[in-house]
This record gives C-alpha cells, structure tokens and sequence, in this order.
C-alpha cells in the first residue's frame, strides 16, 4: 500500500495514511498506460465479441432485413419492394392472429416463470439436506434438448393417450376427456405450460445465484428489526435482485416472443392456426410455402417490440448504475 | 466502433461479396438426401444398394436419412448458399416450388417413362414444369380407408359404404359404441391434407378454376361439403382429431380406439410386423381383422384421392449432375428399384403402370392389394387449376385444411369458406 | 440464521418445495417409464383394463440397447457435449470481457454497441439459418461441428454479457477503486478482484449457455449432415421418427441420456456457486 505519511498539526505524533492518486509503482510504461485508458481497454476487451458477432451476425442480419424488402423467394432472386411484405401481412388474418398469439403467450409464460422462478429461489436458497440433487435436478426441464421434452409433453397431452386424462379421470374429477391440444385456447394455455415448465429452472437458477451474492447479515438485520419474511423480501432482496431479475426477464421475454420449436412440435401452430406465433408462422411461410421474402418480413415484425424491450432495460440499468 | 474493428469488417465484408467458394475437388462423391422411410427396410435396402451404385458408377455414393419435415429447411439452406446435397427427394409439387434450382432431367425420365408405360398422371402434374421434368418420379405413398372388419360388420356394414352418407350413418352408430372413425385435421403434412382435399372435391368444391387464376372456392359444392363435416365429425369422429398429426391415427387405431381411418399401409404393415404386440380385445393379432377401402366414399360430385408423389430432383449448384443423373438410371434399372419395390409391400408403389404387374403384388396380403393401382386415382394439389407453387402456398399455410376445421370447431360453414375464400385470394390474385 | 418455528418450515418450505419437484419432475418420470417399457404396453388402450400409466411390470432395457445398437446416438452424444462445450467458452470469454467493458468502463459509443450486441437477438435463428449457411459454405466449415461452435456464440454471446453485465453492476464499485489505490491496474483490478467475485454470474452463464448450445436444433439439422456428426436432438428426431411412426420407447430413451448426464455434471458446478460467495462480498 502506497501511503505517505504526514506529521498531524499541532505536533502529536502520528501519521495519517492519505491516498495519493496516481501513487503507484511504475511499470514498464507502454502497456500498462495504455491499458488504464478506459477507451483503449474497453476496445480491447470487446474485440473479440465485436469481431465474431460481426462476422456471423451482421451479414444474415442485413441480408435478412433485405428479404424482407424484396420478393426473394428460394432459388428465385428478388427484388426491392419495399414495405409490400409487411403490408401483405398485416393485413392477413392467420399473420394477425399470430401476433396477437405471441404477446398473449409471452405475457403469461413470462409472469409464470417469474413468480414461481423467484419463489424456487427462495426456496432452493436454503440449507438442506440433498440440496445439490435437488438444485441440479431442478435443471432438468432447461438441460432436455426443447424438442424431445415437447415430444414427451406432446404424448401426455395426446387426445388418445393423454396420461393426464387417465389420471384425471380416475381420481374423478372429470368425466370427458380434457381436449388439452385439439381445442384452440386449452391448446394455447397447454404451450404456457411447458414453456413454463421448460424455462421455470432459468430462473430459479439465475435468481438463485443472485440471492447468493446478498450478504445474509442484511436478513438477519432486518429480521431482528422485526421484520416478517414477506417485508425481509420486499425491502431486502428485491432491490438487490432487481438488475439480475431485470437481465432475466428481458432474455426469457425475447425467447418467448421469438419461440419456435416449441409450438412447432407441440401444435404446429394448430388447430386452425390458433397456436401459431410469429416465429412458427414466419418459418412455414419461409421455408414450407419458399417465400423468403415474406417470412423474414413476418419476423422482422418482433424487432420493434423486442427492441422496445431492449432498450427499456438498457435505460433502467444505466439509471440503476448512475444511482 | 473502434477502428480496428471496422477494418476487420470491412475486410470481411468483402471476402463476403466475392461470395464464392475457393474451388475443390469434388468428382467422385454423390450426396442423396432422402427422407427417413416409414418402412425401415426399405432404407436398409438403399443402403445395400448403395456400394453397388458405387462400383458402377466409379464414384462415391452416400445416403443420407433426415425427418420428412426437415427436407425443406435443408432444401432451402442449400439452394440459397449454393451447395449441398447432388441429389434431393421431393415432395408433393415442389419442382414447382423450387423450379429455377432444378436441372431439367427430361432425358432420363422420358427414357424410363417410355421404358415402362409411362408415369402416372399425378406426375405429370407435380413434376412436369412447363414441358420440361425436373425431377425423376420415384413412388407414391398412397392411402386407403384401414378399418376393422368386424366392428363394422357388428353395426351391419359387411362391405366398406359405398357413400358418405351411407358412412355416416356406420359411423354414428359405431361412435355410439365407443369406436369412432378417426381423421386428423391438425397441422400435418400428410394425413390432413389428404382427406381434406379430396373431400372438398367429393362435393364439388374447388380452390381455383382451371386456369389458376380465379378462386372459386366460395361455392354450393364447398359448402356443402363443411356443413356435412360439421355433422359426420359431431356423429361418428373422434374429436380430439383436430389436434392429431400423422402419426396419431397409426397410434389409436392399433390400440383399438378408432375403428376407420384414412392412412397409408404403415397401419397394415406394422400390424403385421408385430402381430405378437398389436392385438385385438379378444387377444388375436389385429392384423387378421383389417381391411382396406381403396378409395374414400364417393359425394356428390364424384370420388377423388389425394397421395403423396415423391421424386429424386438434381440441384443446379450441384458439380455432379451427370453423375446424379446416371445414378438416377442406375436406381430405375428394374433390378435395383425392383428390389426397393418389392420390401415396401405397398406402402410406397412405383411410379409407372408396370410396376402394378410386379408379382409381388399377388404374394403380399389381399388387404394390401388394393394399393395396386391406387396411384391412378391421385389428383394433385389445386385441382383443378395446376399444380403451381400458388398451389404449394395454399397447401403449406393448411388453408383447406384449416378451413374444415374451423367449422368444426364451431364457425359456421359460410364463415369458414369465407375466410378460407379470403386467404385463397391473397395467394392467387394479389 | 433466521429461526423459525417449525410447522411454518413445512408450510412454507417442505410443501412447496415437494410441488415443484413433483412438477418439474414427473415428465421425467413418465419418459423413463416409457422408456423401460416393452412395446407391447405402449399399444395398450386408454381405456384398458390393465393401463398402467405410472409402473409396468415388465420393464425392460430393450430401448436403450436398440439405441446404442441401431444409432450412432454415442456419437452424437460426443459431438453435442464436444460443441457444446467449445462454444461456452468462446462465448464466456467474449461475454466476460465485454460485459465487464458495457459495465464499468465509459467510452463513446458504449450505449450504441451495447444496444447494438442485443440487437443481434432480433432476426431469429429460424430465418438466420438461411444467409448464416452462405457464409458457412464460403469458409468451408459445412458438416464440420465448427461450423456450430462459431455459429452458437451468436445466440450465447449477447446473453452471457448481458447476465454479466447484471452481475457486475450489482458489485460495488468501491472495490476497484480501492483495488487502484492500492496499486493495483485497471486491466489488474478486473482480473483478479472483479472476476472472481462474480464466479457464480459466471457459473449461470456457463450452464446457460451449455444448456443452449445442447438445445440447439435448427442450425445443426441445417449445417451438419453425416449421421456420425449429428447432435443429439438432429439424430434423436430422425431416426426414431419414421414417416407416421415414432418409436417411442427409443425416442424417449435419447431424451433421457441426453440430458441426465448432463444434469449430474451440473450438479458439482451447482455447489460452487452455492458455497464461498457470501464470504467474499463480506471480505
């Protein structure tokens, strides 16, 4: 520790250490001048990130934007024609339906995971016995690749073999069998389902992680002030979690809205298209139908919502980091 | 950004532009994509057959297996980046769909169609494209109503019914017994559509007119056709077939919950297979008791069929194309795709009238004869108009399909024809 | 430690807690059954008699040695694990330093970039796939499992920053700055002060991106093509769907040991971050 010492006024003997900026050992200059520059070391740290996204993003992301201004379809290079992509689909009722599809699963998967995310981490935050199987095990849903677990789902909701029914059925609490995926808003409530299920331990995981890094002396202060568990959380963790909650929430939301695989083996959109979301609709008009040109522009249609929701949470993290 | 990373994507950026790959040898391998064959046999004998073609040809030739719904996410990747498999199956009327990325293989279709009395006209519709064939016929996965001889003898129907009223009325009362019929209507590439079609067709409704260009789909015929679905599905359907996809019926049929269903031979087939698995409710193997009705009952307007034509297409990008084009008649010669012919039993038949003539069909099981010459029946998508890639939309955004069973669900019939009607014509007259 | 009485422990701990894992579990439970179950059951009738959803009888690993015998599924299980494994790396040395760098440092343009790295999230993969195979066939990286380690970090790499980013503004700056007045470099300062602190930030991000490099499907049905380089999830889904069958005893048995393994390897990088954290933010 650099210090200097000073002789206090007034002739008592002591020494005050005081911080001197810049009261460092010198190191070979070049390097280490170079490194303190915050620019010059923010450029060095980002390079890499820069350099990969660059490459492999941003060419497919403009040729995408591309696509969808022209009529490209497969093995038909198109034209520029401007916003007629998008004005074909909105106007195009399954295209709507989808949107309107997207934000109602979104919205409600994304509560669930949060409000049962948060609560597993409070309870996975303890001390017990098996916690490590448990933790682990608690992965689960998230580790299965998404297109098996949706197969295994997709089996226990089968209008024929639902094992669900069965037990639903023998335990008495129905008569007729529930028609999980062939009705259009049980099917829809079904896929909230097992993307709550499959994105829950995320969550839990995320959040968990970051109840770690709260000092356990700010609970006990609080609690020996009197305060019950549900104050303790609301004045003590929530604020310390809300970045890491906030991180979280902003990734699973983009997931959601721009989910595929999902419903593309649950439902394939169906039936009559009312599980169809703007990813499983923009890739059956892309891909099945070989319209290229309308299906990115079918995407392209969650940029701004999903930028919106980007740029919110940017905005909220630098307030958080100026506080 | 920091300047030495714009550098590096301008760089790049044109190395990009230049867009094209450095040149490398590839003479003498011979990549085929296929779909994975329901009959896993019949895979296993392309495989066998493979180093065979390899010796002939002098080159290498590998087979490659995926899903059927993952042929076209690889169809597209390949023919926009420009490289990929030589040879790709084909499905339905995709030549129409990926026209301008197919070689015009004229030449070794003509000489096998001349060889062996022509190919069916389904082909003629999905793989001919403006005169030229861009794609080599290979088989047709055809259906057939399989159903259980004994339960509908039970209600009193010892042959299949002749008529869609004559069905409903067998339905209504087997559904009553707790054996409904069984029919997918969910989003699925084959089951659905080819009830939906046909059926559509047996009451006289259409998509477009002859030429293509007009939809017409708003008529007597098509709605008459959503209003008896309406009806035969509340009677005699199991409901839960609007969340159904091909595999579905296979499932309830051999566990005994559906007693009728529009399939492929796959039902037949695996019954027969694992006769010790699949039993009836009296403990015999339910092979024994399967039937198969050529053709769906006959509406108003006529009886029609829908299957599915499969083709071999060679890729523009590819470097091989002579290559792939002799292995194409190396594959038709009748000893290499008798063989192919003959493990299928049915559930895929051959592309020309001759291979109705194969013995094999006097050997196999007489319910699976009737597939013999199911592949002359078959229409193709947009029938009547042609086959067209406006067709191919129509048929991937399921809007027929979509159509029935959204007045299933509960939309009246002239609103589901509408709104089908509506979609139809952002296709055809935008 | 807070104490508490205990009929309230099992009301608001061990019940809850017993929900969940029934919950989250259960899936896996009834595919392991499926998976041990003969054939002959997986045909029986909804309504039969002697349906027995939840146990059979005859149990039987007939499934998992079809899988090893008849697939290449160890292969894929290498080539995922192998992918997955690469790119996690990649993506968290990416993700690490760039997070550190939108975190702390103030530079022009940090709010563009930053806003720019999530951008990339916007055009989702299942049109991406079809430029993204251009450049793949112009580097010659097609049915190579390169061609996914370097395509993965464009999905993991915004979001390993951006969780980072989160960890790090929850640390408090003081720590640096009393790191810098004792001497230490800026560059010094993040490495050894900052980046331990946030091991477990690091952790989540590690296993979330592992988790979503073995997920991944649409890229790897696209971008690899020989049956011995496919990832589990490609291969799985082809060979045990056939045209209109599903073999769903193997189907289900892939699903298992594709992911229980890993789960069993997570369970030791989950105790890292569970134990040692409080003590250095104390410290």
């Amino acid at each position: 520790m650099a210090v200097k010492t000073k002789p206090i006024a007034g002739g008592t003997n002591g020494t005050v250490a005081v911080a001197l900026p810049r009261a460092r050992e010198q190191r070979t200059g070049g390097l280490a001048r170079f490194l303190e520059s915050e620019r010059m070391l923010a450029a060095l740290l980002l390079a890499p990130t820069v350099l990969l996204l660059g490459m492999f993003i941003a060419y497919p992301f403009v040729s995408g934007v591309w696509l969808a201004l022209s009529n490209t379809s497969v093995g038909n290079p198109g034209h520029f024609v401007g916003l007629h992509n998008f004005v074909k689909a909105w106007d195009d009722s399954i295209f709507q339906q989808a949107f309107g599809n997207t934000f109602f699963y979104t919205f409600w998967a994304t509560i669930f995971k949060l409000a049962l995310g948060m609560w597993l981490a409070l309870l996975l935050n303890r001390s017990f016995r098996g916690k490590r199987l448990v933790r682990a095990s608690m992965l689960l849903p998230f580790i299965i690749p998404t297109v098996l677990s949706t197969f295994a789902w997709r089996w226990m909701f089968d209008p024929t073999f639902s094992v669900l029914n069965w037990l639903l059925y023998r335990t008495g609490f129905i008569v007729t069998k529930i028609p999980f995926l062939s009705d259009g808003v049980y099917g829809m409530w079904c896929a909230i389902v097992v993307n709550t299920w499959r994105g829950m331990p995320f969550f839990a995981i995320t959040l968990l992680a970051g109840l770690q890094t709260i000092n356990p002396d700010l609970h006990e202060a609080a609690s020996l002030d009197g305060a019950n568990g549900w104050k303790r959380f609301w004045h003590v963790t929530w604020p310390l979690l809300k970045p890491v909650t906030l991180v979280v929430v902003v990734f699973s939301i983009i997931q959601t809205f721009s989910d595929f695989q999902l419903i593309y083996v649950l439902t394939g959109g169906g039936p009559a298209n009312s599980t169809h979301l703007l990813a499983t609709y923009a890739y059956q008009v892309g891909v099945a139908s070989g319209l290229l040109g309308e299906g990115a522009a079918i995407s392209l249609f969650m940029l701004p919502v999903l930028f919106i929701v980007v740029w919110v949470q940017l905005r909220y993290l630098r307030r958080l980091e100026g506080a | 950004m920091e300047r030495r990373s714009f550098l590096k994507l301008t760089g790049i950026a044109g190395i990009l532009a230049a867009h094209r790959a450095p040149a490398f040898a590839q003479g003498t391998k011979l990549h085929i994509v296929r779909w994975v064959d329901f009959i896993p046999e019949a895979d296993v004998e392309l495989k066998r057959q493979a180093p065979e073609a390899s010796k002939a040809l002098g080159a290498e030739v590998t087979l490659e297996f995926i899903n059927a719904n993952d042929l076209q996410p690889r169809i597209t990747a390949a023919i926009q980046s420009g490289s990929g498999a030589d040879i790709i199956q084909m499905l339905w009327n995709w030549p129409h769909l990926y026209a301008n990325a197919l070689v015009d293989v004229s030449d070794v279709a003509d000489a096998i169609a001349k060889g062996q009395g022509g190919f069916y006209d389904i082909f003629t519709a999905s793989t001919k494209v403006r005169g030229k064939w861009l794609g080599v016929p290979h088989g047709v996965g055809a259906n057939a109503v399989a159903y259980r001889k004994s339960w509908l003898a039970e209600v009193g129907a010892k042959e299949f019914p002749k008529t869609w009223d004559e069905y409903r009325e067998v339905g209504k009362k087997l559904k009553a017994k707790g054996k409904p019929i069984g029919q997918a209507l969910g989003h699925s590439f084959g089951d659905p559509p080819t009830f939906a079609y046909p059926f559509l067709w047996d009451f006289g409704g259409a998509e477009v007119d002859k030429n293509g260009k007009k939809v017409v789909l708003n008529s007597k015929g098509s709605i008459e056709a959503v209003k008896f679905l309406q009806a035969f599905w509340k009677d005699c359907c199991d409901e839960g077939g609007l969340a159904w996809d091909d595999t579905n019926n296979n499932r309830a049929f051999h566990a005994g919950e559906i007693s009728a269903t529009l399939n492929g031979a796959s039902i037949y087939i695996v019954a027969k297979r694992q006769k010790d698995k699949i039993k009836d409710d009296k403990g015999e193997p339910m092979v024994q008791d399967i039937d198969h009705a050529a053709l769906m009952p006959k509406g108003p307007a006529g009886q029609f069929a829908l299957y599915v034509p499969f083709q071999h297409a060679v890729m523009k990008y590819s470097k091989n194309q002579k290559l792939a084009k002799d292995f194409l008649k190396w594959l038709h010669q009748d000893t290499n795709y008798g063989k192919w012919f003959e493990v299928n039993e049915g559930y895929s038949v051959g592309a020309t009238k001759k291979w109705e003539n194969d013995p094999m069909w006097e050997r196999i099981d007489k319910p699976l004869q009737v597939f013999r010459q199911a592949a002359r029946a078959s229409l193709m998508l947009g029938h009547p108009g042609p086959a067209s890639a406006k067709a191919t939309e129509a048929y991937t955004k399921y809007i027929i399909v979509d159509m029935f069973a959204k007045a299933v669900q509960g939309a009246t019939a002239e609103d589901a024809v509408r709104w089908a009607e509506g979609e139809l014509k952002k296709i055809y007259e935008s | 430690m807070v104490i508490e009485r205990p009929w309230k422990k099992w009301v608001y701990f061990y019940i809850p807690l017993t929900v969940f894992l029934v919950g989250t579990l259960f899936p896996f439970y009834w595919m392991l059954i499926t998976a041990i179950r003969p054939d002959a059951e997986l045909y029986r009738s909804w309504r039969a008699v002697n349906n027995a959803p939840f146990w059979t009888l005859h149990p039987t690993l007939e499934h998992f040695r079809d899988l090893f015998a008849k697939t290449t599924f160890p292969y894929w299980l290498w080539n995922t694990f192998f992918i997955a494994v690469v790119s996690t790396a990649i993506s968290l040395f990416c993700g690490l330093l760039a997070g550190y760098a939108l975190a702390r440092l103030k530079f022009p343009m940090a709010g563009t970039l930053g806003t720019s790295i999530f951008v990339t999230y916007l055009v989702p993969p299942t049109l991406l796939f079809i430029p993204l195979a251009d450049i793949i066939r112009s580097f010659q990286l097609g049915n190579t499992p390169w061609a996914l380690i370097l395509t993965y970090p464009t999905f993991l790499i915004p979001f390993c920053t951006w969780l980072l980013m989160g960890y790090f503004k929850t640390i408090p700056k003081e720590l640096e700055e009393c790191a810098r007045i004792d001497g230490a470099t800026r560059f010094g300062a993040m490495a050894r002060i900052i980046f331990p602190i946030a091991v477990p930030g690091i952790l989540s991000a590690g296993i979330f991106a592992f988790t979503l490099s073995w997920n991944e499907f649409i890229y790897a049905l696209v971008f690899l093509s020989s049956p011995e380089r496919k990832t589990v999830p490609v291969g799985v889904v082809s060979e045990m769907i056939r045209g209109d069958i599903y073999f769903w005893g193997q189907l289900m048995a892939g699903a298992l040991l594709g992911s229980i393994p890993v789960a069993l390897v997570y369970s030791f990088f989950v105790e890292y971050y569970v134990t040692g954290l409080t003590g250095s933010v104390k410290g």
